[in-house]
């Protein structure tokens, strides 16, 4: 258990009935201290079978890889919730939590309005891909469909392709940091007056929300941002292949540090190509932003770097100040020398795997060690009898009322 | 709604661009009072980028900024000088959280390094947010939003198949990952601070935060040891899962399938009968086997058809879709935003009437409405004056000599 009693969220006790977009949020407060119980139908909730899912581990009792990452730190609690002992149980919990965190659509086991006829005040969030009211309310969503209907996939990808998702699931995320910001300033406001609230997020608009410029600029200038940044994204802008991999430079003359920089660079292993880089369109915000400029960077680009390492343009970015950094892999992240240096990675050890699991550390650094992971992801049940044995002492001290 | 949940709490905000702001205007849209320490002669990049009202620049006139910074007020003062050091000591004597998003020992050398404020506000939360945190071999390597896309896997993994990495269009981990993680950690600070008395330093390194958002595909490689190749908008697991071009230059509807039913939805609304009766399609497997198959089939009809009308008729048959949005579509055409009120219009003296996004969700049914953004240095007399006491004629006296800007 906890090594320090008080952490930021001790004593707060979180109903988590989120599936797949909301999970990040009740994992984000159950790091800091607060009690996260995952109430589940006995036969688990359906987010334990989320692929991709463990060669030869159960997944019905451990879950796959996106449940084990999204509810670290949780407790896991089944009830038979067509029943009404089931029921009565779950209502029972939720009297005693200050958050509900409920998502809607889906296998939903719950009804939301059943949450809120509990007595009793506390912030009730609500997570979903459109929000509980509107024309789409009742759409189905995954994460390519809240990255489409969001606007985040029109802005990636290449002019003469189509739109393009990003990598990892990004709505989940985009998704419940916000729920998690607005259930952490509500929980304080409840805090202090007493009053609930409910909280109805959606998935797009928080995709929406954070789409860079785009918005203003179609407001204010009446041009629609598009994917590959043609007449936005100066020329330096990019992914560039070298050596060994690739990497990202930023040189636009916005930059002038790091534009000059390469000048000089190249200047000083008198690459024949930086001659051309010293005529005027170069020196032209919006010449620079055109497609044949940036087709002709990255090949005079690709040219200086192809015998470069990934390491050797690190060294030189540093060396130099140039807005530089290879592109690294997944598989990369665990040599990465900033990371190494600051231990980053978590080791946590998985029921059902025989070795522990590098996890990624805390997102964000405390002075005192008031986040941590303190047990991998709860398999089916497993605290029934502590949650339970639990709720029936609260039960007993409040004098048998239910 | 104006709600005042955050109300007394008061931050000395020295963030700037992009990732810093977006996290602490959280806190003004919820009634904390954000003072933004600014300079006029190093302006927040933010200001000087665009988009301006009309493309005709000015300090006052971005949409970026704008967005970023509601509610917030504007304290400008040269930085550099003494006594402009003094006013923020004083300032920060009053406050609750001292924000920064500058590079490692950027805040040090104004004087406003940790153990200086701790000295003068013992209690504080203070917030730094560089690149790649504050100390280590690569602290002072250089970059922008996309450089940690870079770092981080997300650019690698982002990107079509069989091709180069692409990443994100947008320096997109400075517009959620990295604001909110930070939010995050201020209120659990604020908690932190009220339950013992003690404050806290957040040193959040940008690309540990967006690593977390990796999460997935990162701990799927820590078990197996594989990394998954790119794949567009293909899934490893779902079949058919991409965007598609439909009826028009340059218009695509998004289908996820994700079940067998929906499958068989899907071809009954497009009359892909042949593809239905065929049992090595029945299931995902199947399907990702022959998903080219299936992928030409589709945009044969998605081709044929409006990608609004792709979406609604397959959504009414419960088959994952949804076309592809751009900044238009959201603000002018999109039926869903403008049910829940998501746009909001907020009155300028520079810019005039324009839209902001609303806060990504409803509370207790409504909006959370937002205040303007301030003017470069709109509320510098009144702070020094009624939140420090200073009088008119010392005002006066800073602003000749140039410590106010």
């Amino acid at each position: 258990m906890s090594t320090h009693p008080i952490r930021p969220y001790t004593g707060i006790r979180i109903i988590d009935l989120t599936r797949e977009l909301g999970s990040y949020a009740t994992r984000l407060f159950a790091d800091l201290g607060a009690e996260v119980i995952r109430v589940e139908s006995k036969q688990g909730r359906g987010d334990r079978q989320n692929p991709p899912t463990v060669a030869g581990l159960d997944s019905h009792q451990f879950g796959g890889v996106p449940y084990a990452f999204l509810n670290t730190n949780k407790k896991s609690l089944t009830l038979d919730l067509a029943s009404a002992a089931g029921k009565t149980v779950l209502s029972d919990l939720i009297a005693r939590a200050q958050i509900v965190v409920y998502e809607a659509g889906g296998q939903t086991d719950v009804a939301l309005a059943d949450i809120l006829a509990v007595p009793g005040a506390r912030i009730v969030t609500s997570v979903s891909y459109f929000g509980l009211t509107g024309p789409y309310s009742h759409f189905v969503g995954t994460d390519l469909i809240a990255q489409s209907l969001g606007g985040i996939a029109w802005l990636s990808g290449e002019p003469d392709k189509p739109p393009l998702q990003l990598a990892g699931q990004q709505s989940v995320f985009v998704t419940s940091l916000y729920a998690a910001a607005a259930t952490a300033i509500a929980l304080w406001d409840y805090e202090a007056t007493g009053h609930g609230h409910v909280i109805d997020v959606s998935a797009q608009e928080a995709i929406a929300h954070s789409l860079q410029n785009a918005i203003q600029v179609y407001d204010l200038e009446k041009r629609i941002s598009s994917r590959g940044g043609e007449g936005v994204r100066d020329a330096t802008e990019a992914a560039f292949a070298c050596k060994d991999g690739y990497v990202f430079l930023a040189a636009p003359l916005a930059l002038p540090a790091s534009w000059n920089g390469i000048i000089q660079w190249m200047t000083e292993e008198g690459f024949d190509g930086v001659a051309r880089l010293h005529e005027p369109e170069w020196a032209q915000r919006a010449t620079r932003c055109t497609a044949a400029m940036r087709s002709e960077f990255k090949l005079l680009f690709e040219r200086f770097i192809v015998n470069k390492t990934k390491q050797e343009m690190r060294e030189n970015a540093l060396k130099r100040k140039l807005v530089m950094a290879p592109v690294s892999k997944l598989a990369d992240l665990q040599d990465d020398p900033q990371l190494v240096y600051r231990q980053y990675f978590q080791q946590v050890g998985m029921p059902g795997l025989d070795h522990p699991v590098a996890f990624p550390g805390a997102p964000y650094r405390l002075s005192e060690p008031l986040w941590q992971i303190d047990r991998a992801a709860p398999e089916l049940g497993q605290d029934n009898d502590a949650v339970l044995a639990g709720l029936e002492q609260s039960q007993r001290a409040a004098g048998g009322q239910g | 709604m104006f709600p005042q949940f955050l109300k007394g709490i008061r931050f000395a905000d020295l963030t700037w661009a992009g990732a810093g702001p977006f996290s602490t205007k959280l806190f003004s849209d919820f009634g904390a009072e954000i003072i933004k320490v600014e300079s006029g002669s190093r302006v927040d990049p933010v200001r000087a980028g665009g988009p301006f009202k009309d493309g005709v620049a000015g300090i006052n006139r971005s949409g970026y900024f704008a967005s970023r910074n509601t509610g917030k007020k504007s304290l400008a003062m040269n930085l550099k000088s003494q006594k402009s050091r003094d006013i923020l000591y004083d300032i920060i004597r009053t406050s609750d959280v001292v924000s920064n998003n500058f590079g490692p020992g950027a805040m040090e050398r104004l004087g406003l390094g940790y153990d200086m404020v701790k000295s003068i506000k013992p209690d504080i939360i203070y917030l730094s947010m560089p690149m790649y945190g504050e100390d280590g071999p690569l602290a002072s390597l250089l970059g922008v939003g996309m450089t940690i896309s870079a770092v981080t896997g997300l650019m690698w993994q982002t990107g079509y198949q069989g091709e180069g990495p692409i990443g994100p269009g947008t320096h997109f981990p400075d517009h959620a990952a990295n604001p909110y993680h930070a939010a995050f950690a201020i209120m659990a600070a604020l908690r932190h601070r009220r339950a013992t008395g003690r404050g806290l330093k957040i040193d959040l390194s940008q690309v540990e935060s967006t690593i977390n958002c990796m999460g997935l595909p990162f701990l799927e490689y820590a078990i197996t040891g594989q990394e998954r190749e790119r794949m567009g908008n293909r899934s490893p697991f779902h079949a058919p899962h991409n965007i598609f071009a439909c009826q028009g230059d340059d218009d695509w509807c998004a289908i996820a399938v994700q079940t067998d039913q929906q499958w068989q939805a899907l071809c009954r609304v497009t009359g892909l009968t042949e593809l239905a009766n065929d049992l090595a399609l029945a299931d995902a497997g199947g399907r990702l086997r022959q998903v080219d198959r299936i992928e030409q089939a589709l945009t044969v009809w998605t081709r044929q058809h409006d990608a609004k009308e792709v979406m609604a008729r397959l959504q009414a048959e419960g088959v994952p879709a949804g076309m592809v949005m751009n900044s238009r579509h959201l603000m002018d055409n999109d039926e869903q935003l403008r049910h829940r009120g998501y746009w909001q219009t907020l009155d300028h003296p520079e810019i005039g009437e324009s839209q902001f996004t609303s806060p990504p969700f409803l509370l207790d049914g409504e909006r959370v409405n937002l205040r303007r953004p301030p003017l470069l240095g709109e509320h510098s007399e009144d702070l020094l004056q009624q939140l420090l006491g200073y009088s008119a004629e010392q005002v006066q006296a800073l602003r000749q000599e140039g410590v106010l800007e």
